[in-house]
């Protein structure tokens, strides 16, 4: 089977042994954290070192915490470095929130108020990252629950680090369905106001609803339709062709259920961007 | 660092960090008051998950609350450092062993139980070690003999990795050594029960 061109899959454990035998499974590249596969040796290593000579790899950070008050973790920011580069890993991301508070990890995203001093703090913090590691990075956007403390609209909170910090945008366009469901707003005018020439990675995953007005962002469900209909949209919209990664975290299915949801987007990628390029 | 956060800014963080940690929640500005109780779950979720798994052993030993109330004294007053959450099991191993904690005086073995199950974990994970150059014949006498440098030897007072956790009692009190190893093809551990002359043996090699 021929490979996806654009759309890659976040590489777990769970089904790294079907992966490698079989091929149900053809995605343009893996998306790993560095934090789970870093530093480490034996059976993992092995298994890491054969996906990465077969696929590409990208990476997708899970505690740099970039909105914590506290100093920057250099030492961890030193492993990550020499991580992307033994493995020539071409997108470093992580998440617009903060997981480290109080001098604690907490593992789990948290939301950073939307406010002024949070933009500067965090625009500086991206900046201070990218000269170490001689690279932009993407930063997510993620899905919240309840708003915190905020000033300022959301949209503006992240338009304004993008444009401080010069970082790249990772849109995950599943996070946005969620929060303009549970914030009520709408999600497509929000794309629209997003520094959309600043997209560098795209995300799309699967929820679950929990109550009548409230989504939570499980990455253990398939995509719905509504959001691939948002991706279509979005796709439209982007001035660049950039890589779409899907992300299924929990209650993984059939390798070929997840091959079915990688068609569905690259289909999607193919139908706008082939079009523009065959206009060129 | 020179921070441009305010402390207004750092307070409402901290308060919704905390509230993950301990479940106490202070006011927080412009909160959805009935959503905020998803974030307390997700975080302990994590945390509690990655212990269990890392530790079924001593899961299985201790009630339901007995879990929960060391969980929680971990995760609401310790301050994590890990990086990677598969490696905060050690963390709870040592907030274990260095805390005054109820459950030591019920099972004075737990400390050893969950440093033998961390150890597993830590020589599973452990980063490569360069194997000696060896032949696999020789004899004992003017050859040096070369060791599987990836393992670790633990010393116990408690039979941990030799009976069921339920069944250790005080008349089990004794002296106890454990090889844990990883086997170089298959990346799989294993351990062995030692003699304190063969502990003493392969700690000379
Ligand atoms: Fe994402």
């Amino acid at each position: 089977m021929e490979r996806n061109k654009h759309v890659g899959v976040g590489f777990r454990k769970d089904f790294a042994e079907e992966f490698l035998e079989g091929k149900d499974l053809t995605p343009a590249f893996l998306e790993v954290a560095p934090e789970n596969w870093m530093e480490i040796g034996g059976y993992w290593k092995k298994v890491f070192n054969k996906v990465a000579e077969q696929y590409p790899i990208y990476s997708h950070g899970l505690s740099l915490s970039i909105g914590s008050s506290e100093e920057l973790d250099w030492n961890f920011l030193k492993k990550v470095k020499s991580f992307l580069q033994e493995y020539k890993i071409k997108i470093y991301s992580e998440h617009l929130s903060y997981s480290k508070c109080d001098n604690a990890h907490l593992y789990d995203l948290l939301p950073i108020p939307f406010r002024w001093d949070a933009v500067k703090h965090i625009s500086e913090r991206i900046k201070s990252v990218q000269e170490f590691l001689e690279r932009k990075i993407a930063i997510e956007i993620v899905s919240y629950y309840t708003p915190v403390a905020a000033e300022i609209s959301e949209v503006e909170f992240i338009s304004s680090i993008v444009k401080e910090a010069d970082c790249n945008l990772l849109l995950d366009v599943n996070n946005i369905y969620v929060n303009a469901f549970n914030h009520k707003y709408d999600a497509k005018s929000f794309i629209e106001n997003l520094p959309l020439d600043k997209v560098e990675y795209i995300h799309m995953a699967g929820h679950e609803q929990v109550a009548p007005d409230l989504i939570i962002d499980t990455h253990g469900e398939p995509i719905i339709d509504p959001v691939y209909e948002l991706f279509d949209f979005t796709v439209q919209k982007l001035p660049n062709t950039v890589p779409v990664l899907l992300e299924r975290d929990f209650n993984i299915p059939e390798l070929k259920e997840l091959q079915y949801e990688l068609n569905r987007l690259e289909n999607i990628c193919k139908k706008v961007w082939n079009y523009e390029h065959a206009l060129a | 660092m020179n921070t441009h956060l305010h402390n207004y800014t750092y307070t409402q963080q901290s308060r919704l960090a905390g509230y993950c940690r301990t479940g106490e929640l202070n006011s927080i500005d412009g909160l959805t008051e009935n959503r905020v109780h998803h974030y307390r779950e997700l975080v302990y979720n994590v945390v509690d998950d990655t212990l269990q798994s890392a530790f079924p052993l001593t899961f299985s030993l201790l009630s339901e609350d007995q879990w929960n109330e060391i969980v929680h004294v971990f995760f609401s007053t310790h301050e994590c450092q890990s990086n990677s959450v598969w490696k905060m099991p050690y963390e709870f191993y040592l907030f274990v062993e260095q805390n005054d904690l109820d459950i030591k005086k019920k099972y004075n073995f737990i400390e050893e139980l969950l440093l033998f199950e961390w150890t597993e974990i830590e020589i599973y994970m452990m980063p490569d070690v360069q194997y000696p150059v060896f032949k696999s014949y020789g004899g004992w006498l003017g050859e040096v003999i070369a060791i599987n440098p990836e393992h670790k030897i633990l010393q116990f007072n408690y039979p941990v990795h030799l009976k069921n956790p339920i069944s250790i009692t005080d008349d089990n009190r004794s002296e106890y050594y454990v090889l844990i190893f990883r086997e170089k093809e298959s990346g799989k551990v294993q351990f062995m029960n030692l003699s304190v002359y063969f502990a003493w043996l392969i700690e000379k090699i």
